[in-house]
């Protein structure tokens, strides 16, 4: 075999010295080959993606080890401008296309480097042949172009460099079924010319059929690789990024890819509960609910600009309960939670919290109602201590006014103390308390994520909102936070809506889910129904196989 | 709120054993016991200096803390609460005049309403208050340097002003300071005509000073407080990203606006220490060049710390004070007018160069340069028996320092900064970059 | 009627100048993220490089030297200082700005001391009279070259390859440096653009009827502040508008200063000012800009 085009070997990336991003990875990649990456959310799959394409530095990465070889030379010390002169180009993840530039300078600016005038209109034509939709937009603003045109333009400003190899982040995020299957046929048209692609991919159905050659990296690490179709039909990949498990079938090694069947179901709860996660719906609630208020989202629909994130969904979280919304990347989950919290304004519909409605309200004030949440990057104040962030939470309980502060009045001194006792309270519960006194920034990815999730508590809401909790979490760490989460609503009888991924983790801990994807709620019911939901098995494994 | 520590009600997770490390406690006790000894030692000095400064230095003294004040309280707006303000100048200009205007004279030229100075010192925070809180409908909307931009129009507006309501502010020309006094005691030369102690002649300057330094420590401690209450933390919260600020209930809006009055109520407080100092006060002296003066203070010092602050206040007002005093002494100066290099114009060029070298080779400007020397010190003290301390926890980093792909925002759930990884100190400013319209692909694409 | 239209024309031209100083500011802003604080005296070092060239080698190529200068100036600055900052972000660098300015103003004040220095124009005094409306003939050529000069902007930023990949560079600088435009050119790029700007505006504000040049140019160029703010801070039509509205607000309030005793003496200086804070008030962005400014 000949030398790889692209050979990564033993890399290691660290943000800040303090967040170990990538731990030893190697790939090859051949020339004229398409190969996959796939992991979920925090795995390190851009921070691999921008080793290679040497964009690290501009979000304060750095390679502490190990070695990036393109072409047989070393890629050490080459800029990204470099990188693309010499035929390696990245598609940004979330497309990241020029809004405020017409199609037509987008398509420019992509082909920046291309000295030679001739070789620039020949590659503009091939990239108006391979998406015609944009030459007929070619005058108009890329803001206005719908989420899979844009994505059409950010893979054909990267084209405009005539690239060898093309790195593609994720390009199947946010997008219609259909368009998903278009944008795959769409790599292999690209590489049908000579082109080799490195893809980032969650949807793991899109990855392995696009793909010869695929690797699994699960924080940080490579967990498992091979040829596309093999990785399709083993347990560890299906159980994982397929969100499916097929008890008792063994996987045909030589099956074309991807093989599920239509018989899939997801995995139970017997699975969540050996992670240690106790199953919540069997028995009833220990403690009387906090929450004795209804949360009914009627007919939202919310709008950016030309794209749709959410269309007519409604569902209700009954008090003193765990209600998930699932639904592959770009289904919408986050901006409802964005929504719930005041963060995003509906473009129609209703939030209602018991009577209150939120909708209209603003943030603050829909925290008052005693609504409380997460973020999906976690949002701390780093520079300050763990103890400071908890008790950002207990602000809208306290009242001490800024002048009593100042003044170190004895009502604001008595206040302040006895928060700070509650706050340890809340920090020891969540067994964060020795972390305290230590600035956020000095703590590792799981202990600030359980920081963030102690100031949501201290504010003691009544509705949590959790937007992806365990993201980015090795397996033990999940499972911790699922007890913890269990632990904490069970006593306190909160009503929690989370958001996540991790397929063991909602089913241990959800009493009913709501599916959405692509903006629609395509299922509700319990675990249990949701996995057995034909739509559901459709939207995790994309349209081609649910027809099979 | 006690519900929380209800045993009954805590979930079984108590069993995990509850860490406390007292060595630790102990030595955060420690640092909080010399920072007391030093800020007593710094008292005691301020206290006894007057003793052996001449005129010049009693003078610079004065300058000097009467820029701490009007510091500290624009870093509580710039570091605490992550807002800019070029508009200080006029609020520390209408500190001063309502100083004047209310202590003043009823019968001279322009007439005052010769109320107790006491009363015109608090009259002077109040008006740097109020009008701070007038400004509020911009102040509490904009952020960051957009905020920074707008309030340069407020030195502009209040010079203009300054100039034309000769009735009471004396025009171009100004007008006199009423000395400080209280009943039976002035701070001046005069009332009691001689006062001596340990055989130095205490003159209006040296009463003074004592006066200032007790508003500069009132002014600087409660400012200290304020950073670590509810208020401050909110502040704080609302710098760090207003979208998780909103969500833990802080009305951001009003959190930015109660920043920003604050903050004047100190410009206006350190405007009535200034005109003091000066004794004569003049539109002139509050101009742009006073505003940006402020904000050099509090960056050269390291901005959000309060010491950092005082420390820069003083380096600023210091400098050209001695090198404009003492520039004759210096053989390579020319004569003033001269076209050479005169003591002015060689301050000016240090002054610049100054603020160019903290900013390029400084982290955290003087206070951060000197906490930094500080605690490499007693890392290297402490050496011998670091691993007793039992702070460092490698191994639970290495096990769990998982990143989350790049892009973690300061704001997330909204925009998203390209430039913000896991751990990147963030409290700078908000970039100009954030994109304007929630693209829908945000949610996910971490 | 005529005295009307003479301070109109009159604002305009001012307007067209202070818009060129604003573009210098936008153009720093979008592609490097840096206020310029010392864009002032980047226009007075521009303006007494002309004066103090002018008797040696004639006016135009003193003004060609002095432009060349000034964009040199502003890469320097931002090549040697601003890159190299220990904490980058846009108040270090403000800061950082105002120390630049500081030392910039302190050695042209040496230099000029307390003289006003002849620029040498060859439009010196000059007026032309059209339909009875007489303004100085600085007034139209610098109104002239400002449209000139805004087209050729115009130019650069739709139709040359490095003009998009600049407004590629400041719509999304990560992005486009994937697509391996280099950040450090485009950032160079601005700087010069907007010296070379600030130069030219610089001879323009100090050629008649304004006496010559003197250090307080570099104050009236801080009047590009408020058009700037009133622009929207990243938008260089925002920049013409603004400087528009100062300039002509400005020209106005000059020209019926009589019929204003009211509201006080010199009040063209605060116009501007004044005019800044009330557009604030109705839109927080500025006219022409984004929602950056106030969105979370």
């Amino acid at each position: 075999m000949s030398d790889p085009l692209l050979d990564v070997a033993g890399l290691a990336v660290s943000y800040g010295g303090t967040v170990q991003a990538l731990r030893g990875v190697s790939l090859q990649v051949q020339a004229g080959t398409v190969v996959a990456v796939l992991g979920s959310n925090g795995a390190g799959k851009s921070t691999l993606l921008r080793a290679v394409s040497r964009s690290l530095g501009a979000i304060g990465g750095r390679v502490t080890a190990g070695t990036v070889r393109y072409d047989g030379a070393d890629l050490a010390h080459t800029d990204t401008s470099a990188a693309v002169r010499a035929g390696l180009v990245q598609v940004p993840e979330g497309r990241r296309i020029f809004a405020d530039l017409t199609v037509e300078e987008n398509l420019r600016a992509g082909g920046h480097t291309v000295r030679d005038a001739a070789a620039r209109r020949r590659a503009h034509d091939d990239v108006l042949d391979l998406f015609p939709i944009l030459r007929e937009r070619r005058h108009q603003r890329g803001g206005l172009l719908s989420g899979g045109q844009q994505q059409m333009l950010a893979i054909g400003r990267a084209l405009m460099t005539s690239p060898r190899l093309l790195l593609l982040d994720e390009p199947s995020l946010g997008l219609a079924p259909q368009l998903v299957d278009q944008i795959g046929e769409i790599i292999k048209q690209i590489n049908v010319t000579g082109t080799a692609v490195l893809l980032i991919e969650q949807n793991a159905a899109m990855g392995l059929r696009v793909a010869d050659t695929a690797y699994v990296l699960e924080t940080g690490r490579i967990t498992a690789s091979g040829a596309a179709a093999d990785l399709a039909a083993t347990d560890e990949v299906r159980n994982r990024y397929l969100g499916v498990s097929e008890p008792g079938e063994q996987p045909a090694s030589c099956a074309p890819a991807p093989a599920p069947r239509a018989t899939v179901t997801l995995t139970t709860q017997t699975g969540a509960a050996q992670t240690g996660a106790a199953p919540i719906g069997a028995g009833p609630a220990e403690a009387q609910p906090r929450s004795e208020h209804r949360l009914t989202v009627a007919e939202l629909t919310v709008r950016f600009g030309g794209v749709t994130a959410l269309r007519d969904v409604s569902f209700t979280v009954e008090p003193g309960t765990v209600h998930a919304l699932i639904g592959p990347n770009g289904a919408g989950k986050s901006t409802c939670i964005n929504v719930l919290g005041g963060a995003y304004r509906a473009t129609s519909g209703t939030v209602h919290y018991g009577q209150r409605e939120l909708t209209g309200l603003r943030s603050h004030q829909v925290a008052d109602l005693g609504v409380a949440r997460t973020f999906q990057n976690i949002s701390l104040s780093l520079e300050v201590s763990a103890e400071d962030n908890l008790l950002v939470g207990r602000h809208r309980l306290m009242r001490a006014g800024t002048l009593a502060g100042a003044l170190r009045l004895p009502r604001a001194r008595r206040e302040e103390s006895e928060h700070r006792e509650v706050v340890r309270g809340i920090a020891d519960l969540l067994g964060i308390g020795h972390l305290l006194p230590r600035p956020v920034h000095t703590l590792p990815y799981g202990d600030r994520k359980r920081v963030e999730l102690g100031r949501a508590l201290a504010a003691e809401p009544s509705l949590l909102l959790l937007d992806e909790p365990v993201a980015g979490m090795t397996h033990g760490e999940s499972s911790d936070m699922a007890a913890a989460i269990a632990s904490v609503q069970r006593r306190l009888g909160l009503s929690i809506l989370l958001v996540e991924h991790d397929m063991p983790f909602v089913m241990g801990l959800a009493e009913r889910i709501t599916v959405l994807d692509f903006g629609r709620r395509i299922a509700e019911g319990t675990p249990q129904e949701v996995q057995r939901d034909p739509e559901v098995v459709r939207a995790y494994l994309g349209a081609a196989e649910a027809a099979a | 709120m006690s519900d929380f520590l209800d045993s009954s009600r805590l979930p079984d997770l108590a069993d995990r054993p509850a860490r406390r490390h007292p060595a630790r406690r102990v030595s955060a006790r420690r640092v909080s016991a010399g920072r007391r000894l030093a800020l007593v030692l710094a008292l005691v000095v301020a206290l006894g200096l007057p003793l052996f400064l001449n005129d010049f230095w009693l003078q610079a003294g004065l300058f000097s803390m009467a820029a701490i004040v009007a510091a500290v309280g624009l870093t509580l707006l710039v570091g605490t609460a992550g807002q800019l303000s070029l508009g200080h100048a006029a609020f520390a200009a209408l500190g001063a005049y309502a100083y004047t205007w209310t202590a003043g004279d009823t019968g001279a030229a322009p007439a005052g309403l010769g109320l107790p100075p006491l009363l015109a010192l608090v009259a002077a925070a109040g008006c740097g208050a109020i009008a701070g809180a007038l400004f509020s409908p911009i102040s509490g909307r904009l952020r960051g340097i957009y905020l920074g931009l707008a309030t340069v129009g407020l030195v502009f507006v209040s010079r203009h002003v300054l100039v034309n309501a000769s009735s009471v502010t004396g025009g171009y020309n100004g007008r006199r300071v009423e000395p400080f006094s209280v009943p039976g005691f002035s701070f001046s030369n005069s009332e009691p005509d001689y006062l001596a102690v340990a055989g130095v002649e205490f003159e209006g300057l040296h009463r003074l000073w004592y006066l200032f330094v007790l508003v500069t420590a009132v002014a600087a401690a409660l400012a200290s407080n304020l950073r670590r209450s509810r208020s401050g933390r909110a502040l704080a919260s609302v710098r760090d990203g207003e979208t998780t600020a909103a969500a833990m209930g802080i009305n951001v809006r009003r959190a930015k606006a109660t920043a920003f009055t604050v903050s004047s109520a100190y410009a206006g407080l350190g405007g009535a220490l200034m005109a003091l100092a000066f004794g004569r006060i003049a539109p002139d002296l509050f101009g742009l060049q006073l505003s940006i003066d402020f904000l050099i203070m509090i960056v050269i010092g390291g901005l959000g710390s309060v010491a950092g602050a005082a420390v820069g206040a003083v380096f600023v007002t210091t400098l050209p004070l001695v090198l404009t005093e003492y520039g004759a002494d210096l053989p390579f100066l020319a004569a003033p007018g001269s076209g050479g290099l005169d003591g002015a114009t060689l301050s000016r060029f240090a002054y610049g160069a100054a603020i160019i070298a903290v900013l390029l080779f400084l982290r955290g400007g003087l206070a951060g340069g000197l906490g930094r020397a500080r605690s490499t010190l007693r890392d290297r003290r402490r050496a011998p028996s670091a691993g007793a301390d039992g702070q460092a926890q490698p191994g639970r980093q290495a096990d769990s320092g998982t990143a989350k792909d790049p892009g973690t925002a300061k704001d997330p759930g909204t925009a998203k900064d390209p430039a913000g990884p896991a751990d990147r100190p963030e409290h700078e400013l908000p970039s100009h970059s954030a994109p304007a319209v929630p693209s829908r692909s945000k949610e996910t694409s971490a | 009627m005529s005295y009307l239209l003479t301070q109109l024309a009159n604002g305009v031209s001012i307007g067209l100048v202070l818009g060129l100083v604003a573009g210098g500011f936008v153009i720093v802003f979008t592609s490097t993220g840096v206020l310029n604080f010392a864009h002032g005296s980047v226009v007075l070092t521009g303006a007494y490089l002309v004066a103090a060239l002018q008797p040696d080698i004639g006016f135009w190529l003193a003004a060609l030297v002095a432009t060349a200068a000034a964009a040199l100036l502003g890469v320097l600055v931002n090549a040697v200082l601003v890159r190299n900052l220990a904490e980058h972000n846009p108040a270090t660098a403000a800061i950082l700005m105002l120390g630049v300015d500081t030392v910039l103003l302190t050695e042209m004040t040496r230099r000029i001391g307390n003289r006003i220095l002849p620029l040498g124009a060859p439009w010196g005094a000059d007026v032309v009279s059209v339909g009875g409306v007489t303004v100085p003939t600085a007034r139209v050529v610098a109104a002239g070259v400002a449209v000139v000069l805004f087209a050729a902007l115009w130019f650069l930023f739709t139709r040359t390859g490095f003009g998009v990949a600049m407004r590629a560079a400041a719509a999304d600088g990560d992005t486009a440096s994937m697509m391996g435009i280099r950040l450090s050119r485009t950032g160079a790029a601005g700087w010069a653009l907007a010296g070379g700007l600030a130069a030219v505006a610089g001879i323009f504000l100090t050629s008649f009827p304004t006496q010559g040049v003197a250090p307080s140019i570099g104050l009236t160029a801080f009047a590009a502040i408020p058009a700037w703010v009133l622009g929207g801070f990243d938008s260089l039509p925002g920049a013409v508008a603004g400087g528009l509205i100062v300039g002509v607000a400005t020209a106005l309030t000059v020209g019926y200063e009589d019929d204003l005793q009211v509201l006080g003496r010199g009040l063209g200086e605060v116009v501007p000012y004044a005019v800044m804070i009330l557009v604030l008030l109705v839109r927080p962005n500025g006219l022409f800009g984004r929602q950056a400014a106030n969105r979370v």
